[in-house]
Formats: C-alpha cells, structure tokens, sequence
C-alpha cells in the first residue's frame, strides 16, 4: 500500500479525474481523503499500486488541468520516503536495462 | 441586456468560431434560435455522432478547434464516441450541450442526462455551467485547454436556463492558466541543452538508429524543423498512421508505416534497432506489438508534449519533453556540430529491395491495384479520409502523401462510422480541394444518414465503398486466428448502395475487381475513375472486393513486429 499526497485546485471534476486514474486502473480506493490545503485542495489516497502503475499515475494525474503537484510516501526501496515530481521527467515503474533484458528474454 | 445564449456566440466568435456542426433538441433551442445574424454558421448534420465527427474532420485538417453542439440526454450521448476519438487522436474539439433547467438537474427529468459525468473521463476538461456569469470564462478556458498542449476535447455544459436568462455583457474573456510548479520545470526540459549532446552522444554509439514520426510532428506545426533534421540523421525512418504524411514518401531513408499492419522494412527495422527516437507517438500496442518484447535491443529518445505519454512501453533513455517546434531545433543545432558516425551500411539493409514494402503478392490484389489506381489519379494536396477496417489499412499502406494533413482516419479509437461525417468537416474547411472517403460496407452504414448532409449541402466529396460483403477485419481475425468461424460477419444481405446513393440524389456507380484484371487498367476504366475524382458534384462509387481478400504484413495481437505474417498462414 502507497499513500499519494494530490495537491488541487478545487474545481468542477477535478477530483473525480484525479480518482478515475486509479479506478480505471480497476484499483481499489481503500482511502481517500480530501480537505483544504493553504488556498487549495488536497487528496491523500492509500492504493495498492506497482511500480509501473506508479508512473502511470503520476503522469496521468498532472495531466489534469488543475491538478499543482503529486508526492507519495516511497516504500518500494525499502526505507519509506516522501518523493515528489521534481522534474519534467517522472518516476519510471522499472530501470532501462531491466526493461531491455525483459524485451531480449 | 444579452441573452446567454447571445453570449455564447459572440464567445465562439471570439475565439475565432465561424462554423459549428450539430442537432438541434429541446434543451439547446434557446442556441438555435439565437444562430441567426450571430456570424456563426450551423452545419446540419443527421445524427449527433455525425455532427461530431465532422467538426473533428474540420479540426484535423485545420489544425483549428472543432465545434459540435447537441441537445440534452440522448443528444449528449450520441457525441460520446466522437468525443472519446478526439481524445485517443488529440483533435481539439469543443462540445456544447443543453441541460435542462437548472431547478431540474438530479431529478431524473426528461432527456436529463448526467454528461459532465458520462465524459468525465474522456474529456481533458469540462464544466457544467451554474451561472449567467460562468459562460465567457468557461467558453475561454475550455478553448485553452482544447488546443493547448496535447490537444483533446473539451465538453460545456449549460442548462436550458442559463440560455435564455438576460444580463449586461461586457464581451469575451482571456484565459490565463495558473502557473504550476511542475510546468515550468517540465517546459525547462529543453532549454536544460544538456540533453542534446546526451543524444549526440547516443548517436556515437549506435549502429543501428531509427526514427519514428508520430501525430504529435504534424499538432506540433514543426514539420518543416522535422524534414530538416531526418535529412541530417538519414536513418531509416517509418511513421505511424497518425504520423503519415509527416516524412515525405519519397525520401530515401523513408520506410512507410509501421506496426500491426505496417511495412516488413519498417517493422524489421524497428526490431533491430539499437537507437530509437521517438518524435510525438505514445507507442500504443498497435505500433509497438507485444510490449514486452518492443524493439528489444534499443535505447529510445522521446521527443513529446505530453508527459504522460513516457515511458508507456518501457523508460526512455532520454525523454524530452516540450514542443517539438522548440526541442528539434535545440537538437538539430547541437546535432550539426559533431560528424555522425557513418549508418550507411545499415541504411543500405534497412532501406535495401530485399526488404520490400509489401510481398509482391499482396500487389497483385485487385482492391490494392484499385486503390493504386485511384490514388496516383488524384489532384495534388487531395485529402483521404479513410473508415475503420481492412480498407483503412490498405489505404494506409498505399496512400503515398507528403502533405502532413492528407489522411485522416480514426487510428487511436477505430470507430467505424468516422469517415463519411468528418469528410464533411474536411470539405467544408477545404472547399477547393479533392475530398475522398474511403470506407467498407460495414462502417459506411453505421453513419449513412450523412449522405443527405452531402446532398443539402452539395458538397463535391468523393466516396469509396470498398465492398466485401463482410466485416472484413473482424473476418479477417476469424479467419486467422479463430479457425474460419464468421460469427456474426456476414455482411452479405448488404443494400444496393448504388441505389441508396441515387435514393438522396447522390451519382453513383459501381467498378468490380475484374475492372482491375488488366495492369494498366483500361483506358475506360480510367476515364471513369478520372470522370469521378473531377466531378464537381457528390459521388459515390462502389468497388466490389473480394470477400476473403486480407491485410498483409500483419502483426498478430500478442506477437512481436519481428513475428508479422506475410500471407495466409494454416489455421491453427
């Protein structure tokens, strides 16, 4: 379970945009809270999630139009750490060589 | 005083509207009836899908937003495919609907739908309107979003209310999207030039680079940057259907179509490859074939708008996102200060005759001779807009354009219908230029109503049926791969469509394979087809296709590129 910390502005469907990525995705919504943050909104969600659904996410979130930043409580390397979407370049599922050899194989 | 819906044509206006496509209905009347004297002009379509694909007709091959506007409940239904498509293809494309009277919203009244809900997901952005005072603001940040970044379609919302109440109107407004933190780091993902001698260096080390253009060249307007900068690479280069048109058919390195039904040169190359660059495609599984085993031997560079198309297959190697009419020559520029290693020798295999376009006996086909025929008798700068089957991939493969927006087709959602209705579109935007339809008996039916749209509006468009009495994709697949079982397929209670044709006062005639025996056709046969594509009138022609003629190179679902067929295989 990873939670996800969805920082919006609170506009008609947002939300609802932001949950069909993971309901489309056939994910379960165990948790989901929403609440004011400073002048916007934000949405924390606890999902069951792999790492390839976890890149998915992120991009298919900040591709809503009023959708400010996404960040996740990391656990998959071990130690749990807040990673956020610093770049324009978001968190791949798997490295490149693991991919390639998955193709050769 | 204005009326809202007075207000929401002097918005369309301003936002450069000069033609909509749609149906009227109860809910959308106060719409309507404000059209007159409003310098928008309504299209009259016969179905709501129809309006919708035709307003997605005109903004594919404008580049400009489509409009289509529809009724509440049942009116607002019948635009989901078309929106959906606009979202697969990134069509810019806004959809004003009616709601009925606010005071009535929830409770289930008459033709009330829930469309701001039905759409929530296929749209990039949507709003129901709730006040007087919402339209300008809506119908100015629903223009931004449909035609900013990756474009896609946009629905507005507005209860029947809202259209007929009064208020003072100071005229349009401007959108100014709020800043994110995560946009400008995404646009500086260029201007950090590192990335170009990354590439370059990638360059240095690959053996055997390719290149494959997608949709996001041409909705990027940067196709000259993109000419000149294959021109530098000359590597083997292949297009997606969406990308067809972008690289011209007659550049040496240039290989066709790629993917399920692409070329074996294009598709053998791509399984080779140990460098990919990636310009605007989001690699879906009918380019990339199994994903898993995706060009397995390469590193990719993808050059996209929209982040959240990386990294779909497999993580790039590099990934640089932004306009490509801002990030190609930010390459091309680094790219001209070193020497390419010399890909001669693999240009020379890639490109060489042994790997042909298509197997010399899928040629002798005569529905491939036909389209062929037809196709090299065309005008300059004609468009084709091809339906959902096997005639679209043949069309596909043989329609040889340099014109970025020469073949529309709905590649992303295949929805079968598209054609005849978005030729419309593409007429109307295109009043001089030759419009040919392409489409099977099977698609060609499902939208049929459009031919009184043609006729009302005496609109010169060219209509081809490719004829196999089946529903020849589907078959296809039957034949192949579920042992000749063509359930439900037949197609061959088919109407005569010549007579339909003359039924809505439409010329039309039919040619038979036999037409197309003879190599080259008959001069007969020629005049006629000539006679056809320079008619200043409608026309419809029928070609009659063999019932089991089939689509060759194919990828089966679930096989690598490497694995195509390239003919009739036993079944299994």
């Amino acid at each position: 379970m990873q939670s996800f910390y969805i920082r919006y502005r609170n506009t008609q469907g947002t939300l609802m945009r932001i949950l069909n990525a993971a309901s489309r995705r056939a994910l379960d919504l165990p948790v989901v809270q929403a609440e004011p943050a400073e002048h916007d909104h934000q949405v924390t969600l606890a999902l069951d999630v792999n790492q390839k659904q976890v890149g998915q996410l992120y991009r298919e979130w900040y591709a809503i139009a009023d959708v400010i930043q996404v960040s996740s409580d990391q656990v998959s390397s071990g130690a749990a750490h807040t990673a956020e979407w610093t770049a324009a370049h978001p968190p791949a599922g798997v490295t490149m060589e693991e991919s390639r050899a998955a193709a050769r194989a | 005083m204005h009326k809202g819906a007075d207000i929401v044509l002097q918005c369309l206006r301003a936002e450069g509207v000069e033609l909509v496509f749609g149906y009227p209905g109860g809910a959308i009347m106060p719409l309507y009836d404000a059209l007159e004297g409003s310098g928008v002009r309504h299209i009259l379509t016969r179905h709501e899908q129809g309006a919708v694909f035709a307003a997605e007709g005109y903004a594919r091959v404008t580049g400009e937003v489509g409009v289509a506007m529809a009724t509440s409940g049942p009116g607002a239904t019948n635009l989901v495919t078309g929106i959906a498509d606009a979202k697969m293809d990134s069509v810019p494309l806004v959809c004003i609907t009616g709601q009925v009277r606010s005071a009535l919203i929830g409770t289930d009244a008459f033709q009330e739908t829930d469309v701001f809900g039905v759409t929530l997901s296929l749209t990039k952005w949507s709003r129901l309107v709730r006040t007087l005072d919402e339209i300008p603001e809506a119908i100015a940040e629903g223009f931004h979003w449909a035609r900013s970044g990756r474009p896609g379609p946009v629905v507005i919302d507005i209860p029947t209310d809202m259209l007929k109440a009064k208020k003072e109107f100071s005229g349009p407004v401007k959108f100014t999207p709020h800043a994110r933190p995560a946009d400008a780091k995404a646009d500086g993902g260029f201007t950090d030039t590192t990335f170009t001698t990354k590439i370059a260096a990638l360059l240095q080390q690959a053996s055997k680079p390719v290149a494959l253009v997608g949709a996001g060249a041409k909705l990027s307007g940067a196709i000259p940057e993109l000419r000149r900068l294959l021109d530098d690479l000359n590597v083997p280069t292949f297009a997606t259907v969406h990308g067809l048109g972008a690289v011209p058919p007659q550049a040496p390195y240039y290989l066709g179509m790629v993917g399920m039904h692409g070329t074996r040169a294009a598709n053998t190359a791509l399984h080779e490859t140990d460098l990919l660059f990636v310009f605007g495609a989001r690699l879906d599984d009918r380019v990339t074939g199994d994903p898993t085993r995706f060009a397995p031997h390469a590193k990719i560079v993808h050059f996209e708008i929209d982040p959240a198309q990386l990294d779909r297959v497999r993580p790039c190697e590099i990934s640089v996102v932004g306009n490509l009419a801002d990030t190609i020559p930010a390459f091309q520029t680094e790219l001209r200060q070193h020497s390419l290693p010399d890909f001669s020798g693999w240009r020379a295999v890639a490109c060489g005759a042994e790997r042909a376009e298509l197997d010399p006996r899928g040629l002798a086909q005569p529905t491939i001779r036909f389209l062929d025929e037809l196709f090299s008798r065309l005008p300059q700068d004609s468009v084709v807009i091809a339906d959902v089957g096997q005639h679209q991939m043949w069309a596909a493969q043989r329609y040889r354009s340099s014109s970025p927006r020469g073949f529309i087709t709905s590649g992303g959602l295949g929805a079968m219908g598209f054609a005849l209705p978005a030729a419309v579109g593409v007429q109307l935007a295109k009043p001089d230029t030759c419009v040919l339809c392409v489409s099977g008996d099977g698609g060609f039916q499902m939208n049929i109503q459009e031919l009184a749209t043609v006729r009302r509006l005496g609109l010169p468009v060219k209509m081809v049926i490719i004829d196999n009495k089946y529903l020849g994709m589907v078959r296809q697949w039957q034949q192949l791969f579920y042992q000749r079982n063509y359930a439900e397929t037949d197609l061959s209670d088919n109407p005569d469509f010549v007579e339909i044709a003359k039924a809505y006062k439409i010329h039309s005639f039919r040619l038979n394979e036999d037409a197309m025996r003879e190599f080259p056709v008959s001069n007969e046969t020629g005049d006629e087809i000539d006679r056809f594509l320079r008619s200043p009138e409608p026309e419809l022609l029928v070609f009659d296709c063999a019932p089991e003629a089939n689509v060759f190179p194919m990828v089966p679902a679930g096989a690598a590129l490497s694995e195509m067929l390239l003919e009739e295989e036993p079944t299994q």
